[in-house]
C-alpha cells in the first residue's frame, strides 16, 4: 500500500511536467499575441516609446523567447539582411504584414543577431543596410534590465546596475538617417573594435547551440522559475501570482469541500432510500427529482437563486456576492456565521450539481448489492432488516461513491469558476475569468496548474480510499 | 399423459413455424425495438427530432423578410432570395441548416418515393436500393451546401418594414407577406431596448432591442450545432485513438494513456475557457474545436476497454487466420462492436457540449456574432430581468435533459441484460 502510494506520488512529477507542457504550448500557440495584448495600453503602435516598453513587457515576461525550442543559433547573415531589408522597406515593397512580422522579429532574435549585424555592418554592398544594421546592433547589444518589483529587489538592483555599466559604454555608437557620412565610419569602427573585445559572448558552440535550443525557450524558462515555487508576477498588478494564487485557493477549496461534504451527507441516505424503495411512487419522485436538478445548468440555478432570495424578487435574506462582510466581526462564531451567511447560497448549488450525480451513483450501488446472496443470507438468519441493510448492503454498496470523491473534487473546482462569477467571490474561479480578461498568461498559467494539481491529488485519494475499503483490491 | 397424446401435438406445430422467408431482425432492429419499449426516452427522442425541426424551420416563423413583396415594383419573393444570402444570414450554421430547410426538405420527396416503391422487395434489394437513394439524396444536399458556402450570395438586402413605412408614408400603397414573427436576430433597436414580453415581442428586448423570441430559436441552431459536431469531432478522434491503443497494445498503448491521463488532470473548464479566451475573434467554430480538444479521452478510453476485450475473441481470430489486413480488422471487424458505449456515451456528450458552450457564453467568452442562450441568461443576470433568466435557462434545461433521457434509454436499449 505504502509503495504503490509511493510510486503514483512519483509518478505524478512526470504527469504534472506534461501537463504543464500541454498547457504552456496550448497557451502559447493560441493566436493573438501577449506582448501586443500587453503593450497595448501603452498607447497607439509604432511609437518609438511604446515600441520601447513593448520590449521591456516582453523581455520581462520571456515573451521574446520561442516556445518550446530555440533554433535561433542557427541563424544566418542572409536571413538577418532580409529581416533588416524588410522592416524598413530598403529593398522592394513589402506587404505590411511582412513589415510588422520582420520588426517582431529582429525585436525578438535581440543577442542572437549581434554577430550577423556585426558582419552586415562592416561589409554590406547597400549603405542603407549598413547604418541600419548599426542601430540594429545598438538594440540588440543592449542588455535589458529586470524588474525590481519582484523577487530580491536589492540584488535585482545590482544586476541592474551593473548591466547599466555595460551598456553606457555604447549609448552613443549610433547615426541617424541624416547624419554625415563620417558618423557611419566613426561608428562601425568603435563597433568592430568592441566586437574584437566581446565576439566570445556573441558566438555559440556546439554546446551553447545545444543549450540556446532546449533552455533559452519560454518554456524552459518558465520551469526553472518553477522549481524555485516561482510562478512569476501578474502582468496586471506585478504582484507575485503564488501569494495571489494561494489567496484565492482558500475561497474556492472551504467551497468545494463544503459543497462535497454536503452532497455527500444528503446524496448517500436519499439514494439509499431510494434503493431500498425501489419501484414505489417515493423512489419515482426521487430520481425524477434527481434528473431535474441534474439537467439544470449551474449558472442558471446560481442566477434564479441570487434573484430569488438576495435581488429582493421576492426576498432579501442573503447577501449578493462575496464571501465574507467587510466589517470586521469581533468573535469567532460571529465571524463563522458570517461566512455561513455568505455562503449559503454558492454552497447551495453547488451542492445541487454533485448531489444529483452522487445519489444516483449510490442508488445504483446499493441495488446492485441488495440483489447479492449474501443479503439473502443475512435476511434469512433472522437479522432485522435495518441491520441488513445498513450493515450488509450500504457498507459494499458505498464503495463506488467513495470512488467518486477524486472525480467530483476537481469538477467542483471547475465548476467552481460559474459559481464564483454568479456570487462574486474572489476564489480562483474568478481569478481565472479576470486574469484572462486583462491577457495574464503568468496567473492563467498558475490557476490551470493549481487545479491540475488537486485534480491528480484527488485522483490518487480516490484510488487509495478504494484500496483502503475494498479489500478485494490489492495494490501491491 | 399418456405417451400418444403427449407426441400427438408434435405434427401439428410444425406448419405454425414462420415461413423461410420471414427475416430473422437484424441486430439494430432488436435495440430498436427494446429501445421503443420504454416511454421516456422514445418520447424524449421526437422531443429532440422536434427541437431538430425548430431549429431548421425557424426562418419559416422568424424572418424579416417578407415571403411576397410588392413595393410597385411588381412581385418580389425576399424570403426566399435572402435565404442564402450572407448579408442576411452572415453565419456559416444559418446556412447550414436554411440548405437542410430548402434543398432538404425538397430531397425528401424523391427518398420517401423509393421508400415506398420499393417496400416490398426482399430485405437485400430493399435495403441496397433505399441505400443508393439516401446516398443520392445526401450527395446532393451536400453539393449544395458547399456550393453555397464556397460562393456565398452577397446582394445587399433592404430593411423591409423601413421602406414598407417609407413607401406607406409616401402614399405609395404596399402589398407585404410576413412570417409571424417579423423580426431577425440580429436586429436591433436601441429605442426598444430591455422592454417587457408583449404581444409584439414575445419574450420581449434584449440590451440592444433584439427579439428575444428570435433570438432564443435561432439559439437552437448554435446550441444543436455546437453540440452534435463537437461531439462528432471528438468521438471520430477518441474511437481511432482508442482503436489503435487497443489493438495494438503494448508501447503504443502505454503512450497513447500517458497522453489520455495528462489530458484528463486538466480542469476542461479552465483550460476551454483559457483557450477561447486568447483566440481574437473566436467563431463558434473555434468553440466546438476548443470543446473537443479536451474532450476525445472519453471514447478513447471507452474504445481502448471494448478493443482490449474483443480483440481476444474468437472471430477476430478468425479474421486474422483469413488474412485480413490490420486496418480491416480494427475497422470493419472489431469496431462495429465495439460502437455501443460509445453512441451512449456520444448522446451524453451532446448534452454536456451544450451545457459547456452555454457556460461559455454566459461568462462572456463565447462567439458574441451568433445568438446564445447562455448569452441571452448573462444578460438576464445583469439586469435582474426573469424573463431574460427563465426563458433560456428553460430551454438548456429542456434540451439537455431531453438529450439525457435519450441517452439513457440508448443505454437500457444497449445493454442485453435488461433485453426481455
Amino acid at each position: 500500500m505504502l509503495q504503490y502510494a509511493v510510486k503514483r506520488i512519483l509518478w505524478m512529477i512526470p504527469t504534472f511536467f506534461m501537463i504543464s507542457l500541454v498547457v504552456f504550448v496550448l497557451i502559447n500557440l493560441a493566436p493573438g499575441n501577449p506582448g501586443q495584448a500587453g503593450g497595448a495600453e501603452n498607447g497607439q503602435s509604432g511609437q518609438s516609446v511604446q515600441s520601447e516598453s513593448v520590449i521591456f513587457f516582453k523581455r520581462q515576461f520571456n515573451l521574446d523567447k520561442p516556445i518550446l525550442v530555440n533554433t535561433r543559433t542557427r541563424l544566418t547573415q542572409g536571413e538577418v539582411r532580409q529581416l533588416i531589408v524588410t522592416a524598413r522597406s530598403v529593398e522592394g515593397t513589402p506587404t505590411p504584414a511582412q513589415i510588422i512580422a520582420a520588426k517582431d522579429a529582429l525585436e525578438d532574435y535581440g543577442n542572437y543577431l549581434v554577430r550577423h549585424l556585426v558582419a552586415l555592418q562592416a561589409d554590406d554592398a547597400n549603405p542603407d543596410v549598413r547604418r541600419l544594421a548599426t542601430s540594429y546592433l545598438l538594440t540588440a547589444a543592449t542588455l535589458s534590465m529586470t524588474s525590481e518589483t519582484a523577487g530580491d529587489a536589492a540584488a535585482a538592483r545590482d544586476v541592474n546596475r551593473e548591466r547599466d555599466a555595460y551598456n553606457r559604454v555604447f549609448r552613443d555608437w549610433s547615426c541617424a538617417a541624416a547624419a554625415p557620412p563620417e558618423c557611419v565610419g566613426e561608428t562601425t569602427a568603435k563597433w568592430q573594435a568592441w566586437w574584437a573585445e566581446n565576439r566570445s559572448t556573441y558566438e555559440y558552440t556546439a554546446a551553447e547551440t545545444a543549450w540556446a535550443f532546449f533552455f533559452d525557450t519560454r518554456f524552459a524558462t518558465y520551469w526553472r522559475n518553477l522549481v524555485h515555487l516561482d510562478f512569476g508576477v501578474s502582468a496586471n498588478s506585478r504582484e507575485p501570482i503564488l501569494d495571489l494564487v494561494l489567496g484565492k485557493l482558500k475561497y474556492s477549496v472551504s467551497l468545494s469541500l463544503t459543497a462535497v461534504m454536503l452532497a455527500y451527507l444528503v446524496a448517500v441516505p436519499l439514494g439509499v432510500y431510494s434503493a431500498v424503495r425501489s419501484g414505489s411512487r417515493a423512489d419515482t419522485v426521487l430520481t425524477a427529482g434527481l434528473f431535474v436538478l441534474y439537467s439544470l445548468p449551474t449558472f442558471f440555478t446560481g442566477t434564479v437563486l441570487l434573484q430569488l432570495l438576495s435581488q429582493g424578487t421576492p426576498v432579501k435574506w442573503f447577501p449578493t456576492g462575496d464571501f465574507q462582510s467587510q466589517a470586521a466581526i469581533p468573535t469567532t462564531l460571529g465571524s463563522l456565521a458570517d461566512i455561513a451567511w455568505h455562503l449559503a447560497l454558492p454552497v447551495a448549488t453547488s451542492t445541487s450539481v454533485a448531489l444529483a450525480a452522487l445519489s444516483r451513483y449510490a442508488r445504483t450501488g446499493v441495488i446492485d448489492v441488495i440483489r447479492a446472496d449474501y443479503i439473502r443470507t443475512a435476511r434469512a438468519k433472522g437479522l432485522e432488516e435495518p441491520v441488513v441493510i445498513i450493515k450488509h448492503a450500504v457498507r459494499n454498496g458505498m464503495i463506488p461513491i467513495l470512488t467518486l470523491l477524486g472525480g467530483i473534487l476537481p469538477v467542483l473546482v471547475s465548476g467552481s469558476v460559474v459559481i464564483e462569477v454568479v456570487f462574486n467571490i474572489p476564489g480562483m474561479g474568478q481569478f481565472l475569468v479576470e486574469s484572462i480578461g486583462q491577457r495574464d498568461y503568468n496567473a492563467v498559467m498558475a490557476v490551470l496548474l493549481a487545479s491540475a494539481v488537486l485534480t491528480l491529488v484527488g485522483i490518487l485519494f480516490s484510488d487509495l480510499s478504494y484500496a483502503l475499503v475494498d479489500p478485494r483490491i490489492n495494490l501491491d | 399423459m399418456t405417451d400418444a397424446s403427449s407426441a400427438q401435438p408434435l405434427p401439428q406445430r410444425l406448419p405454425e413455424r414462420p415461413p423461410a422467408a420471414a427475416e430473422d431482425p437484424s441486430w439494430l432492429q432488436i435495440v430498436w425495438g427494446q429501445f421503443k419499449k420504454r416511454k421516456i426516452p422514445y418520447y424524449s427522442m421526437w422531443g429532440v427530432f422536434g427541437l431538430f425541426l425548430i431549429a431548421v424551420y425557424a426562418p419559416v416563423f422568424i424572418s424579416n423578410k417578407p415571403f411576397v413583396w410588392n413595393g410597385g415594383d411588381g412581385l418580389e419573393f425576399p424570403w426566399l432570395t435572402t435565404l442564402f444570402n450572407r448579408n442576411t444570414y452572415e453565419n456559416a450554421i444559418d446556412i447550414f441548416f436554411n440548405s437542410l430547410l430548402l434543398p432538404g426538405t425538397l430531397l425528401i420527396v424523391p427518398v420517401a418515393v423509393v421508400w415506398r416503391r420499393t417496400a416490398g422487395r426482399p430485405r437485400r434489394a430493399r435495403i441496397a436500393a433505399r441505400q443508393r437513394a439516401m446516398l443520392g439524396a445526401f450527395g446532393a444536399w451536400a453539393v449544395a451546401l458547399v456550393a453555397l458556402l464556397a460562393f456565398p450570395l452577397q446582394a445587399p438586402t433592404p430593411v423591409y418594414p423601413e421602406v414598407e413605412a417609407t413607401l406607406e408614408a409616401a402614399g405609395t400603397p404596399v402589398t407585404a407577406v410576413y412570417a409571424p414573427v417579423p423580426y431577425s436576430y440580429r436586429g436591433t433597436d436601441i429605442s426598444k431596448a430591455m422592454e417587457g414580453p408583449s404581444t409584439e415581442h414575445l419574450l420581449g428586448t434584449d440590451g440592444a432591442g433584439s427579439d428575444v423570441f428570435a433570438r432564443m430559436v435561432f439559439g437552437t441552431r448554435v446550441s444543436l450545432t455546437v453540440g452534435i459536431f463537437a461531439v462528432l469531432l471528438y468521438i471520430t478522434v477518441g474511437t481511432v485513438v482508442g482503436a489503435v491503443a487497443g489493438f495494438f497494445g503494448g508501447r503504443l498503448d502505454t503512450l497513447l494513456m500517458r497522453i489520455v491521463e495528462v489530458v484528463i488532470c486538466i480542469p476542461s473548464l479552465f483550460l476551454v475557457l483559457s483557450v477561447a479566451a486568447f483566440i481574437p475573434e473566436r467563431s463558434i467554430f473555434h468553440i466546438m474545436l476548443i470543446i473537443a480538444a479536451v474532450a476525445w479521452t472519453g471514447p478513447a478510453r471507452l474504445v481502448r476497454a471494448e478493443f482490449l476485450r474483443l480483440r481476444e475473441l474468437d472471430f477476430v481470430a478468425a479474421a486474422r487466420a483469413s488474412g485480413f489486413g490490420k486496418a480491416s480488422i480494427i475497422f470493419e471487424e472489431i469496431l462495429p462492436n465495439a460502437l455501443g458505449p460509445v453512441l451512449v456515451s456520444a448522446t451524453f456528450g451532446v448534452a454536456s457540449a451544450i451545457l459547456v458552450e452555454s457556460t461559455m457564453s454566459f461568462l462572456g467568452l463565447g462567439d458574441i456574432s451568433v445568438p446564445s442562450w447562455g448569452q441571452i441568461l448573462a444578460t438576464g443576470r445583469q439586469t435582474s430581468s426573469w424573463t431574460l433568466i427563465l426563458a433560456p435557462g428553460f430551454a438548456i434545461f429542456l434540451t439537455v435533459s431531453l438529450l439525457n433521457l435519450l441517452g439513457e434509454g440508448v443505454r437500457d436499449a444497449l445493454d442485453p441484460k435488461l433485453r426481455s
